[in-house]
């Protein structure tokens, strides 16, 4: 990839993220639509490493405590989000068990390793898989807010089944922590920047010609 | 008028052109998708939007699931869901699942509504650009489809415990997810922008 590429950063232009104006950098808000304008997300791999931390860390209290609480005349069962996966594995339907699993085991954890790798690629990484990351990227964007699945669940099953003493279902406190989990790691998705990953590439252009 | 669009994925300078009816534009360096051009775009977002608002208020207004055992009935609808969680000591929770699946979805119809009628009409509105300013800001927090999925799968979860009837709400907002998706998947983000530019130019 010696051939070099014309980005709007080289010509001075900022393009807003609300609504794709392409303005002159110097300025604060985008002439179109008032939106804040910037060349590049500010601090944006500072504040996304920062809310990826946060977000690590509420993930254990997210899976050590219950989400879901179950009573029933003999007593009341706490079922946290491994727990529940378990069951339905015993109850033997593998196919939800495995659609939990991959939406609030997985794909939270790949996530939370994706824009970590991300993060890090900015600044160390010298491959020129510049294409694959960007597409890693916009994957692990996409996917964020699929994981609202299990929040959802613990909202629809504690609204639906309250057959007096017979059967109960409560939400449990682990569903607080899941949901911040989730909701903090899309905020961190918004603030990554992936045009700093092109930035690299593009001064060593620069510097080489 | 330029047609030059800065890639959102990795910055370079792409000269869109005039894209044929239908067709859309990806980034020759990342591949990111940069728009899609389709003349009726419009008259599609405003059809889909009126239809989605339709179907929501049918879904806000009867049973969503049903559920019974041993001679006892519970009845879940779509605003209880999120009402018995603040019952449980969780107005937070609450106040974002209602945000995701009810009000922020129905703010941006609202707002579509707004935009896709005069741009329609090539008619020039006071609220357009912060009407469109508030969509795009928002579009990433619906979870519509998010919550489709997590009907079926509290289905699949009690199914075995006891008797669940789907209600008339669960049909209306299953075919509301789909209008809301499709609305936004028709509604572009540099092409809607060009459209209200253009008014101002031409006016």
């Amino acid at each position: 990839m010696s051939d070099n590429y014309d980005t709007a950063a080289s010509r001075g232009l900022a393009s807003c993220h609300v609504c794709c104006k392409l303005a002159p950098s110097a300025g604060h808000t985008c002439p179109r639509c008032g939106a804040a304008l910037h060349l590049r997300t500010t601090n944006s791999l500072q504040i996304t490493l920062a809310l990826l931390i946060t977000a690590s860390i509420l993930y254990i209290p997210a899976n050590l405590y219950p989400i879901m609480i179950t009573d029933t005349i003999t007593g009341a069962e706490f079922s946290t989000i491994l727990g529940g996966v378990v069951l339905l594995i015993k109850l033997g339907s593998v196919p939800v068990a495995a659609v939990i699993f991959i939406a609030s085991v997985m794909v939270p954890l790949a996530k939370l390793a994706v824009m970590f790798y991300l993060v890090w690629s900015v600044e160390n990484s010298d491959r020129e898989d510049h294409r694959q990351r960007t597409k890693l990227y916009v994957a692990a964007e996409f996917i964020g807010k699929w994981s609202m699945v299990d929040v959802f669940v613990v909202a629809i099953l504690v609204a639906l089944v309250h057959l007096g003493g017979l059967l109960v279902i409560r939400p449990g406190i682990a569903a607080y922590s899941f949901a911040g989990v989730v909701l903090v790691t899309m905020v961190a998705a918004e603030y990554f920047d992936p045009r700093l990953m092109w930035d690299r590439l593009d001064n060593k252009n620069d510097s080489e010609t | 008028m330029s047609d030059l669009i800065a890639c959102h994925g990795c910055d370079l300078l792409v000269d869109v052109g005039d894209l044929e009816n239908g067709s859309q534009a990806s980034c020759p360096r990342c591949g990111h998708f940069l728009t899609r051009y389709r003349r009726d775009a419009m008259n599609r977002v405003l059809a889909y939007a009126i239809a989605a608002i339709i179907l929501l208020v049918l879904a806000c207004s009867f049973s969503f699931l049903s559920f019974s055992a041993s001679g006892l009935e519970s009845v879940m609808t779509l605003r209880s869901a999120p009402g018995s969680l603040w019952r449980y000591g969780m107005p937070e929770l609450a106040i974002m699942v209602a945000a995701f699946i009810i009000y922020i979805p129905a703010l941006i119809l609202l707002l579509l509504v707004m935009i896709s009628a005069p741009l329609m009409f090539g008619k020039k509105a006071p609220w357009l650009r912060i009407a469109a300013r508030g969509v795009f800001t928002m579009k990433n927090w619906a979870m519509v489809e998010v919550f489709i999925i997590g009907v079926i799968v509290s289905l699949v979860k009690i199914a075995a415990m006891a008797t669940v009837v789907l209600g008339i709400s669960f049909w209306a907002y299953a075919g509301f997810s789909i209008c809301f998706a499709l609305a936004m998947v028709t509604l572009d983000r540099f092409q809607c922008w060009e459209m209200i530019e253009a008014l101002d130019v031409n006016q």
